[in-house]
């Protein structure tokens, strides 16, 4: 159990190290082996057809969310037909070896008490030949999901130490309901749900850092385009600006502070208010437009952009509104700038003759890479909260939707389809 | 004697001939005008009205109507922008002017101006630019004498497109600021 921990913290270790230096990126892209997991099917317990059902789905959801990690690679299916079945109460370590699995998550599945099913997940160290970790969860069918979520989430955080990322949020604008209002889904496009009903036009949406609110623009008031709070447990919205034209807001990750941006003044610039959007205070004095913050995972800086050379550039300034540096060159249409969880790296929307496309700039090296590579206007990107997705606006399809693609430009997939979608913002 | 009446004669007959041929051969006589019947002049009876119907000045049918009547009949005419561009166009400067006329006509008018964008620009650019558009339009009618506190202007980015199309016309059109009567 020692040399387990040891190791799994000396994996940690390594890609909190790592990723500050970009090591990663490049050691992930060069295909360092991801960990080999065997996720054989479930056990169920007894005849019944629920708790049969339950254990496909869960064993399909934690399947996708691992895949989409990066972090494990499944064995092939075929693979579990040359050993016996899993038998949670005896693991044969030798024969899961033998198929060349480093760890196997054995689950069992029961009916638990009324619609309830039960999913328990054991982790081994198939090497090791040591049970590491287990979880047990209750669920009825509506949260199966859920439950096969925070396993993964649990696989993730114990065996990579990365923040895991699978109940994780997406709030974005949707006119599938005749107005444009705020919804909000599970990070792989499941459970779309409707947020706010103000019938009239609610705009970008940002997640406050412990996810229980979220700020948007809504031009509920006529004449006004007011920046406010929404309270998801308490179903309040109060607000926060609403002289002038008020958006783009963005939550530091310290949860202390909201930055946006707000025409109050008559000219378009950053402020800062408390996370509660009391005490609002001005960042930027400049002419030009000033707009799109977005904080350093630290909270030290902020991102943004501005127009005062003459094209909308991306700058940077600390949290106070001092020390503006310049880090877009060549192009003249840069905007939305949103800064990696991981620090090192700025994804943001370049317009080259009137096609958008993402482009991540890494801090550290200067090094500019192009994300998408599409005719289309793709734009508003949003990291994932352990920095290797980003979810964004495309038109790509034809009408405007949301897809996801990886920090690398693999991995691209689309998540809605029904009216237009657009402006997302992916919850820490 | 005789010779003498006979040469007066034959000067008389010649002076006659000459004048004949002269002159155009027959003069129609005109046909004698119709007789003039006597008609009697038609009046028409109406009854005189109970009341008056006082009439109503321009602003006092202003004021009678709601603000969505007013709107629905647009009053003030939106101008359109360049792309990327925020200055008040040549073109949409006679435009300002009679806006700025009808605001003065009714002087307890309050607008808001509302700034658009075409898809071809960043969201969040967008709202920045579509705000400028509204303001360089409160600008210009402030400059013709409209005061800004009757003004208030907002942006809606590219989020409220006039027209779908993926043309320059379309683009051209959604490129606007409009007006919206607010107070009367």
């Amino acid at each position: 159990m020692k040399k387990i921990s040891l190791a799994a913290a000396l994996l940690l270790f390594s890609c909190t190290f790592l990723f500050p230096q970009q090591e990663v990126y490049l050691t992930l892209k060069e295909g360092v082996p991801a960990i080999a997991l065997a996720l054989p099917n479930f056990f169920v317990h007894g005849p019944s057809p629920r708790a049969k059902e339950a254990a496909e789905i869960i064993l399909q959801v934690i399947s996708d969310d691992l895949i989409y990690s990066r972090i494990f690679q499944l064995l092939p299916k075929k693979y579990y037909e040359y050993i016996r079945p899993l038998d949670p109460k005896n693991i044969s370590y030798k024969e899961w070896e033998s198929i060349q699995a480093s760890i196997l998550l054995a689950g069992e599945i029961s009916e638990g008490e009324g619609e309830n099913i039960v999913f328990e997940g054991k982790v081994y160290d198939v090497k090791g030949q040591r049970f590491i970790f287990g979880k047990r969860y209750q669920a009825t069918k509506s949260v199966y999901r859920l439950a096969a979520h925070r396993m993964a989430d649990e696989m993730v955080k114990v065996l990579s130490g990365e923040k895991p990322i699978f109940s994780t949020k997406i709030v974005f604008v949707s006119d599938r309901d005749g107005n444009d209002e705020l919804y909000m889904m599970d990070y792989d496009g499941q459970n779309q749900t409707r947020l706010t009903f103000n019938k009239t036009r609610d705009y970008m949406p940002a997640w406050s850092a412990d996810g229980k609110k979220i700020a948007f623009t809504s031009y509920k008031k006529l004449g006004e385009a007011g920046l406010y709070l929404l309270d998801l447990e308490a179903g309040k919205i109060t607000p926060v600006a609403t002289r002038g034209t008020n958006f783009s807001p963005s939550f530091s990750p310290d949860a202390k502070k909201l930055a946006f941006c707000s025409t109050t003044d008559g000219n378009a610039e950053i402020y800062v208010a408390n996370a509660d959007g009391k005490n609002i205070k001005r960042l930027t004095f400049n002419e030009a437009t000033d707009t799109s913050p977005s904080w350093s995972p630290t909270s030290r800086e902020i991102a943004f952009v501005s127009d005062r050379s003459g094209t909308p550039q991306i700058y940077l300034m600390d949290a106070e509104g001092s020390n503006v540096r310049r880090v877009s060159f060549g192009g003249t249409y840069h905007d939305a700038p949103a800064w990696s969880p991981t620090g090192d790296r700025i994804v943001y929307v370049s317009r080259v003759e009137n096609i958008f496309d993402l482009y991540i700039l890494n801090l550290r090296t200067n090094q500019i890479t192009k994300l998408t590579e599409s005719n289309a206007r793709n734009e508003s990107p949003s990291w994932s909260s352990d920095g290797r997705h980003i979810v964004f606006t495309s038109n790509l399809g034809g009408s405007i939707q949301l897809y996801t693609i990886d920090y690398d430009a693999s991995k691209l997939r689309r998540l809605t389809s029904q009216g237009t979608n657009k402006l997302p913002d992916w919850s820490h | 004697m005789t010779k003498k009446i006979i040469i007066v004669f034959c000067i008389c007959a010649l002076a006659f001939m000459f004048l004949v041929s002269c002159k155009p051969k027959v003069k129609p006589t005109p046909p004698p005008p119709p007789p003039v019947k006597e008609q009697p002049k038609v009046e028409k009876v109406e009854e005189a009205p109970a009341v008056t119907k006082p009439t109503l000045s321009e602003e006092e049918i202003f004021m009678s109507k709601s603000l969505e009547e007013i709107n629905l009949q647009s009053p003030l005419k939106m101008i359109n922008f360049d792309y990327d561009h925020y200055e008040i166009r040549d073109d949409a400067k006679p435009t300002l002017q009679s806006d700025a006329t009808w605001l003065k006509r009714f002087p307890s008018v309050k607008v808001l101006i509302e700034g658009h964008c075409d898809e071809r620009g960043t969201e969040e650019y967008n709202l920045a630019l579509g705000e400028k558009r509204a303001k360089s339009t409160m600008d210009y009618l402030a400059s013709l004498g409209i005061s800004s506190d009757r003004i208030k202007i907002i942006s809606y980015g590219k989020s409220q497109p006039l027209d779908n199309g993926k043309t320059e016309a379309a683009w051209q059109r959604n490129r606007r600021a409009q007006f919206l009567i607010i107070e009367k």
